[in-house]
């Protein structure tokens, strides 16, 4: 009797591991993107992360939505309206549909994967659009490992880690889709810091984030994100290397969060 | 060096004019500070070599212009973003074409 209660609480603990504890189905967080040259900000761009509820005939998933738009100031010179959406489960947060529609000054980009993970595949349609106007397609079938996640998936599931349990300086690697190719994205846990920010001081672990190795290798952690030590883990402050400068996102507002 | 010096100075007021006109809020100081101290010795060194100042006069002129402007953008520049009806009906469109492809995908309850 002991070992069958000991079984069916192991059992119940493994179910709750995959369980989402962070995210919630009516979040919205607001950001503001600056490019830091010298110390002086320059504002450029609102982005906005949302989730919400999407019902199928069969299921209920979650809708990853992630927004990059330009401020109206800019729109003359430089407009930017980039749109990142993923359609995961809510509880595992497994994607099952990837979306991405990119408008930046002119250049338009659409990418969407529709995961099959039977066969363990992705099937990718891209599609841009030629000088004239009209539109060309490319659709592709891509093998993916069984932890394959798009970015905005991979993002929200970094959220949803138990990060309290890890030591300072533990590691942590992801396998990204983007653009057809498969990336390897290392997380490394830096330290706990309080910082102050729109939405009151908190306190966050700070995190390094280095795609296929290279920044941790290099010693110079360019770029990183601050999630608060809580049980919403929201991304509150990140800075990253751009060619000239340095950018930075910065938190306006959070809402609908699930604790 | 005056001439190199009054050069530098021209430069770096176009430089800050055009920063100043584009939203670039605060970074537009930079050049702007260094044409105005650009000046202000190609100033003293023509004054003392009793040559003509009216050319160092007019970058002075162009810096203050865009200094005015600059500070104009820092302080009445709001950061809005434009909630224009095709962006709106573009994300209706892809979550309406989502659930469309999501209804044909095995999805584990």
């Amino acid at each position: 009797m002991r070992s069958l209660l000991i079984t069916f609480l192991c059992l119940i603990s493994l179910i709750l591991q995959g369980q989402n504890s962070a995210i919630g189905s009516n979040e919205k967080l607001v950001f503001t993107a600056s490019y830091n040259m010298s110390g002086l900000l320059t504002d450029l761009a609102q982005v906005t992360m949302e989730t919400s509820e999407v019902k199928t005939s069969t299921s209920t998933l979650l809708h990853l939505k992630c927004k990059a738009r330009t401020y109206t100031k800019w729109n003359n010179f430089f407009k930017i309206n980039d749109l990142y959406e993923s359609y995961v489960h809510p509880n595992s947060l497994k994607p099952y549909l990837y979306k991405r529609d990119i408008n930046e000054g002119g250049y338009y980009k659409f990418m969407q994967y529709n995961y099959n993970y039977k066969t363990s595949s992705v099937k990718s349609l891209k599609r841009k659009r030629r000088k004239d106007g009209t539109y060309w397609d490319e659709n592709k079938d891509l093998s993916i490992s069984a932890n394959t996640k798009d970015l905005v998936a991979t993002l929200y599931h970094i959220r949803n880690l138990d990060i309290h349990k890890a030591a300072i300086g533990s590691k942590d690697t992801f396998t990204v889709l983007m653009d057809n190719e498969e990336f390897k994205i290392s997380i490394n846990l830096l330290a706990k810091e309080t910082i102050s920010t729109s939405i009151g001081r908190k306190e966050c672990y700070k995190l390094a984030i280095a795609i296929n190795n290279k920044s941790i290798l290099e010693g110079s952690n360019d770029n990183l994100l601050w999630l608060t030590a809580d049980a919403n883990k929201i991304p509150v402050y990140a800075k990253f290397k751009v060619p000239v400068g340095n950018g930075e996102l910065r938190i306006q507002s959070a809402t609908g969060l699930k604790n | 060096m005056r001439l190199l010096i009054t050069i530098l100075a021209v430069l770096a007021a176009i430089i800050g004019l055009i920063l100043s006109i584009l939203p670039f809020g605060a970074i537009a100081l930079i050049p702007i500070i260094l044409a105005f101290i650009l000046a202000f010795i190609a100033f003293k060194m023509a004054q003392k070599e009793q040559a003509n100042t009216k050319f160092v006069k007019v970058v002075f002129l162009v810096t203050i212009i865009a200094f005015v402007l600059s500070l104009y953008r820092i302080v009445f520049d709001e950061n809005i973003v434009e909630n224009d009806i095709e962006t709106i009906e573009k994300e209706k469109q892809s979550k309406e074409d989502a659930i469309e492809e999501l209804e044909g995908l095995d999805i584990e309850n």
